[in-house]
């Protein structure tokens, strides 16, 4: 087995986030990362899209991050963005939003779930995820700017997603929900970190490593794809 | 005083870091947001036992020294680092290593520090 390769999902850039995404993909690449997901909120994008700056060594992948209150509006964006983006992201916090992120399997990854006095997740949303294969994103940037009380209801419902996850066989995605570049956090501080916050080592370093490499493998099919379960493996004159 | 023995040393792993910050930084202002992130993560009972302590700084790079069984809670703690004398600051841990000298020599010599303001020069000298 090679060196793992990191991936950040969810970073914003300009407009939404204080950098452009030359200077986030730069500033991960300097880290360790392989590749970032360029995710802005989707009620903050830019107005032209800029040519994604990709190496053999370093991918920015296209994304985004959904935000929406009405559960039936935010199928119909999904349905909207699903075809141009890699990576589709939910911002999650309430109740229905929740449910209707992960009842949906267009969807890859629910985002910061929790609201009010609860982690945002049940076991029925749980078991819910597992079906859709909806994976549950954790961003580092509240556990980072927030101290004292706040960052304790953040680590306990944390806690409490983890249990249900591991319970039903969630699929979890750590990530940096960046805003600046002064949010990116390198891979080995990220996973000493989840560690610290109640991650095994495992689950944290596939997280960052293998789930995100199996949603960009689920969005961006290979060339003798056909649909799914189908694929032209080797060309040839058959007839 | 007698010099402790050395088997009796607590046994020790040096941090090379970098500091990629909006503005210049005194070592003091460093250690002081190192400790306070540290025992607001970690608890002041944790912290105490990850024997925390900034050996060098200066020119953006330094060393940290840490106990050799809590690298993973100083690197934590070392992560939740954002801001510097209230400019936006990160700290990049570069590796570890049990001497002083090998980390030096290992990470810190030939690194060039990433810098908010050439980031884009950076990026197109790259290219």
């Amino acid at each position: 087995m090679g060196k793992p390769k990191f991936y950040d999902f969810c970073v914003h850039a300009v407009p939404d986030g204080e950098n452009s995404v030359e200077q986030l993909a730069a500033l991960a690449r300097h880290l360790g990362y392989s590749g970032i997901a360029l995710a802005n909120h989707s009620d903050k994008l830019p107005q032209s899209r800029s040519m994604l700056p990709s190496t053999r060594e370093f991918e920015v992948f296209n994304g985004i991050e959904l935000v929406e209150e009405n559960p039936s509006k935010l199928h119909g964006l999904i349905g909207k963005f699903r075809k141009s983006v890699d990576v589709l992201i939910v911002h999650g916090g309430s109740e229905t939003i929740n449910r209707a992120a992960l009842e949906n399997p267009r969807v890859d990854i629910l985002n910061h779930p929790a609201f009010d006095k609860s982690s945002g997740l049940n076991q029925v949303l749980a078991k819910a995820a597992a079906e859709n294969d909806v994976s549950i994103g954790l961003t580092l940037r509240s556990f980072l700017h927030s101290r004292g009380p706040r960052r304790v209801r953040l680590l306990s419902d944390l806690r409490a997603n983890l249990d249900l996850a591991r319970k039903y066989d969630v699929s979890l995605v750590l990530s940096s929900g960046a805003m600046s570049c002064f949010d990116l956090r390198s891979p080995m501080e990220t996973l000493a970190l989840a560690e610290v916050c109640g991650f095994e080592e495992n689950e944290a370093l596939e997280a960052m490593t293998i789930e995100p490499q199996r949603i960009i493998f689920r969005n961006r099919p290979g060339l003798g794809h056909i649909r799914e379960g189908v694929e032209v493996l080797e060309e040839g004159d058959y007839f | 005083m007698k010099r402790l023995l050395p088997s009796l040393r607590a046994k020790k792993r040096y941090l090379a870091f970098e500091l990629i910050s909006e503005a210049p930084v005194s070592r003091n202002d460093l250690v002081k947001e190192i400790m306070f992130s540290a025992s607001s993560l970690l608890g002041d009972v944790v912290t105490s036992k990850c024997d925390i302590k900034v050996l060098g700084f200066e020119d953006w790079k330094g060393i940290i020294q840490c106990s050799h069984t809590k690298v993973k809670e100083t690197r934590a703690s070392l992560a939740t680092l954002t801001r510097v004398n209230g400019k936006k600051a990160t700290l990049h841990v570069l590796g570890t290593s049990g001497t002083v000298k090998r980390a030096t020599e290992k990470f810190l010599q030939n690194h060039t520090v990433f810098e908010p303001e050439i980031k884009t020069k950076f990026k197109t000298a790259e290219e």
